[in-house]
């Protein structure tokens, strides 16, 4: 990373000969100032917008702004030159509604007379207060991450309850600063629940944010006729009155996280009965909806994400009756049409963007090329990727192309980003240039070789935090092959000592594992799923329950390398 | 015809979906059916014809005009189709626990058309369903009918976008076991059932006094009223007491169901329908006099204590004494063989064959505000029928063909393996079952008021 600037770095050393290591640490005592703001990348297969053909020139950009593209350019002296000539130059990408970066704020202490049923604004998850700057960092590994996938701009969104806070649109530039693009941009909302709290379920969610809606707005009213009138009582408006005002008047919009057509749906009959700008993020399912999108010209994010094909891949036909092998085919044919939805929409002629939030970035450039090779254009793919999000979020004006003037992002690749091959070498955000090592591919790493996955094997105990107090038990995991296998032991849920269950689809990507097992509570089936982020010999994750809720999960390896 | 929609749409500049979508209206002549009526007596050999939807002609020898196509029903019976006044079918959310009063939500936000059940319940007859909230509140969410019309993305199209609205109340160990036990707030006991209801209700009178209040002295000059807070939960109260909606009511033991109707009468609200209702033969009268009847299961009981002292006399009981009384699934089981349910009134209670096809027909239909639209076959209602093969109220008895607005949406020979409308891409194939065999759905979703007691994963559910 950041090789250029090193090496400009000696560079400047060798040829002024007299700056000495106390000198420089004087200005700037982290040593880390660039020597020059000032690059040109040369001879470079230049795609300046979505479907523009490349064109070999040059890209000539200071203090982060372009200062020009094309063929005969005039480079000034200061400019470091990045020769590129065999290297393709694409605008940086720019994410919708991600959260890379982000830590989501403690929850506050319970009040003493708390009651469940008319819990505080900010115990229930109702925060629209915080703002996502306070709780960003630029230099958290997700962030480095998606800015390797080719991410230059990012709408990050806040986490928490049903109005989780605002979002800002942050540029990943500067290590060494915020890089604020807009503040408080968007508000963030979504349809979870607070547990074991009103509102719990999204029937509640949807009722208490029309009533924070129409509060707001009254609250505005009342403001307006007290400052306009004497003997009006003084007008008492809360925190989240005031953080939503923006909203109410139109002057930010929503961002709603709405996975299914039907939550879609519900998103947008709230904006109908309200009135608000609605942006729709994080959708996944909604090939039925897609008019219903058009005709109402919302905005939507879409997951960048493909679907989990382990469903498919698990199908074992050969032993399957014909029922079943029936089943087996619809469940080909919904992945089929699940990868084929984007096309869909372009079709459509909706001009949609991505949303990261809850995805992988290093799987990001393979869902697109699945994407377009299920029928979405390249030219669309592109255009989902920078001018669509770009026009979204209202940045078109200085983010979306390689034009003379806009900001100086770029996505530098070693071949057309379509193909399976292409690799992305640096990424240029800010006018800050980064490098990403391209690796040689082996011809045996299918993705599963040891090179940087952890070791899970062993004996590991975990505990997990629940509303029920903390619990614990005993996970063994074993390596057979490329597959793993093992055992975790939990409270019996009908009372009394521990249980074991075996686990299964478990799946080491990196520092992280996933896996699931079945608990049998009162005759019904629940799939608990784990995913743990490891480092040495300890995990940090979650512990999560489709309709439960996740919950934390911290594990120690006490006896590594188990075999069996 | 849809494109053609949609271009018409477009060129009023709104959207297909935005406008009221209309829903499919189906045109059809059934010919030489033994045709159930339930309010109109029994024709022998006759003939139905529908269009658009709507029945028009009822009578013998009816023939179809052009394009309408004929069934012909020889041997078969035909019947309005069946009501169910209590399901908690096709709904993504049942209970918003959190509070004793949560007047505010509506089951419309959360239909789900996707739902395997509803395709089920059509095999059973059932053409409409009152999609309840839950039972674990004092006073539950705003409930949704629903009309079967399987296939449709919409939720909006399968909603009966023209019945009135309802609302679910609770009374006895529920509410008082959820907000009580499980999180040591009113109500802990019957008494406090009451009380919630009684200052609710109180509170909605202010509330509504508040808002008329600011309502008239808003547009005057010199106006220093500030507008009340806006509280969507008293406006919905206050709404029942203006009688716009009607209350469903889970209920079981008669001094309960006389103390709402104490509690109804104190507030003028005549707009009332009990639900479980297993105690209701011992205040038939009353129930007759004041209400709009009870909805119960034929013979299911004793699931918990206050559902102890029951019968399978209860619905001919309550049939007799006057009570508007239907039969009821609560279950997405016996939503299937609702007519099974209505048949054993027969056998407990003798109940002849109209008196019991009414309680799965025309008494829901009243129950629920639409027996002017649906629940008989009469001329001008909407077409939902059903045609059985054998007399529905035989245990023999099996649907064949079921329509609603006059579409069919369930044929029994074009019956697949697998109807499911949604399946999902990244889940593998699941077993086929039918969940809640043994419990009620009406306490879905309140499990996490429970875990105090019994960790994090639990058992009990109803």
């Amino acid at each position: 990373m950041k090789r250029q600037f090193l090496k400009a770095g000696m560079a400047g050393l060798l040829l002024t000969g007299i700056l000495s290591h106390t000198a420089w640490s004087q200005s700037d005592p982290t040593g880390k100032r660039r020597v020059t703001e000032t690059y040109a990348i040369t001879n470079a297969t230049i795609f300046a917008s979505p479907g523009q053909e490349g064109t070999k020139g040059t890209v000539l950009f200071r203090d982060g702004v372009i200062l020009g593209v094309g063929a005969n350019l005039q480079l000034p002296k200061e400019a470091q030159v990045i020769p590129g000539d065999s290297l393709f130059i694409y605008p940086g990408f720019i994410d919708g509604a991600g959260m890379a970066g982000i830590t989501k704020p403690k929850d506050p202490e319970r009040p003493k007379d708390f009651v469940s049923s008319a819990p505080p604004d900010e115990i229930a998850g109702i925060t629209p207060w915080r703002s996502i700057t306070d709780q960003f960092s630029i230099s958290a590994s997700q962030v480095d991450d998606w800015r390797k996938a080719g991410f230059t701009i990012s709408q990050i969104l806040p986490d928490g309850g049903m109005i989780p806070g605002k979002a800002s649109i942050l540029v990943l530039g500067n290590p060494g600063t915020v890089n604020v693009l807009s503040e408080n941009s968007a508000l963030a909302t979504n349809f979870r629940g607070s547990r074991g709290m009103y509102p719990a379920t999204a029937v509640g969610v949807m009722a208490k944010f029309r009533n924070v809606y129409q509060n707001t707005t009254l609250a505005l009213d009342h403001s307006k006729l007290y400052a306009s009138a004497a003997g009006v009582s003084r007008p008492e408006v809360t925190p989240t009155q005031t953080a939503m005002s923006a909203v109410v008047q139109k002057q930010i919009p929503v961002v709603f996280t709405a996975a299914s057509d039907l939550e879609v749906r519900r998103a947008l009959a709230l904006q109908k009965e309200l009135g608000f700008r609605l942006i729709l993020a994080g959708l996944e399912n909604y090939e039925s909806v897609i008019d219903l999108i058009k005709s109402t010209g919302t905005p939507v994010l879409i997951k960048l994400e493909i679907p989990d094909d382990k469903a498919i891949k698990s199908q074992k036909a050969d032993s399957a009756s014909t029922a079943t092998k029936a089943q087996y085919d619809r469940v080909k044919e919904a992945y089929d049409k699940a990868l084929k939805q984007a096309s869909l929409l372009e079709k459509a002629g909706v001009p949609f963007g991505f949303s990261t939030m809850d995805t992988k970035p290093g799987d990001a450039l393979k869902a697109i090329q699945t994407m377009v090779k299920n029928g979405l254009s390249e030219k669309a793919a592109l255009a989902a990727l920078t001018v669509n999000p770009a026009q979204i979020l209202g940045i078109n004006r200085v983010a979306g192309t390689i034009e003379k003037g806009k900001m100086a992002n770029f996505v530098i690749s070693n071949d057309s980003l379509f193909k399976e091959s292409a690799q992305i070498k640096h990424v240029v955000a800010d006018g800050y240039v980064f490098d990403y090592e391209v690796k040689k591919k082996t011809p045996k790493d299918n993705g599963k070789s040891d090179n940087g996955t952890v070791k899970v094997e062993g004996l590991w105990e975990y505990t997990s935090e629940t509303p029920a107090g903390s619990s614990g038990g005993e996970l063994t995991i074993a390596k057979e092959g490329d597959d793993y296998s093992g055992t975790i032991t939990y409270d019996d849920p009908s009372g009394g000592g521990k249980v074991s269950a075996p686990i299964k689809n478990v799946a080491v990507t990196g520092k992280t594992i996933t896996f699931e097992f079945d608990v049998n509570a009162g005759g019904n089936n629940l799939t608990v799923t784990i995913t743990g982020e490891i480092s040495g010999t300890s995990m940090e994750g979650t512990m999560s329950v489709a309709q439960f809720g996740s919950f934390p999960l911290s594990a120690k390896l006490t006896t590594p390398g188990l075999t069996f | 015809m849809k494109k053609l929609n949609f271009i018409f749409a477009a060129l009023l500049g709104m959207g297909l979906n935005y406008s009221q979508a209309q829903t499919p209206k189906g045109s059809v002549l059934i010919k030489n059916a033994t045709v159930l009526t339930v309010t109109k007596g029994n024709l022998e050999n006759a003939d139905v014809l529908v269009q658009d939807g709507i029945i028009k002609q009822v009578g013998q020898n009816l023939s179809a005009p052009s394009g309408v196509q004929t069934i012909d029903a020889s041997g078969k019976y035909l019947m309005p189709g069946i009501i169910d006044a209590h399901s908690h079918v096709a709904l993504d959310v049942v209970n918003e626990a959190s509070a004793p009063i949560v007047a505010e939500v509506r089951m419309k936000d959360m239909v789900n058309p996707y739902e395997i059940g509803i395709y089920r319940a059509l095999a059973g007859g059932v053409t409409i369903s009152h999609a309840m909230h839950g039972s674990a509140n004092v006073v539950g969410g705003q409930n949704a009918t629903l009309k079967h019309r399987w296939g449709s993305t919409d939720p909006a199209d399968i909603i009966m976008q023209d019945a009135p609205r309802t609302i679910k109340f609770a009374l006895g160990e529920n509410p008082t076991r959820v907000h009580g036990r499980g999180n040591n707030i009113q109500p802990r006991t019957r008494m406090g059932v009451e009380a919630v209801l009684r200052n609710g209700f109180n509170e909605a009178l202010q509330y509504k006094k508040s808002w008329e209040s600011y309502n008239a002295a808003k547009g005057q000059k010199g106006n220093t009223v500030a507008p009340p807070v806006f509280n969507e939960r008293l406006q919905t109260l206050a709404e029942i007491l203006d009688g716009k909606i009607i209350i469903h009511c889970h209920s079981y033991r008669a001094d309960e169901i006389y103390m709402l109707i104490n509690v109804a009468k104190d507030f003028g609200i005549t707009k009332l329908v009990f639900q479980h209702t297993n105690e209701g033969f011992k205040v038939a009268p009353e129930i007759a006099e004041y209400t709009m009847g009870a909805s119960v299961f034929a013979d299911w009981w004793a699931y918990k204590m206050e559902v102890y002292y029951s019968t399978a006399f209860n619905a001919a009981i309550l049939q007799k004494n006057g009570v508007i009384t239907s039969i009821n699934s609560d279950s997405a089981e016996l939503i299937r063989h609702l007519y099974h349910e209505a048949a054993k009134t027969q056998r407990y209670g003798g109940l002849t064959d109209e008196e019991a096809l009414s309680m799965i027909t025309i008494n829901p239909a009243k129950q629920l505000g639409i027996d002017d639209k649906v629940g008989s076959i009469e001329v001008g209602k909407q077409a939902d029928l059903v045609i059985f093969e054998g007399h529905p109220l035989s245990s023999y008895a099996v649907p064949q063909m079921t329509f609603v607005d006059g579409v069919k949406y369930f044929d029994i020979k074009a019956d697949k393996d697998d109807q499911r409308q949604f399946v999902s891409a990244t889940e593998m194939v699941e077993p086929v079952y039918l969940h809640t065999e043994e419990d009620h759905q009406c306490l879905q979703d309140v499990d996490a008021y429970f875990e105090a007691f019994q960790g994090a994963f639990l058992d009990e559910k109803h």
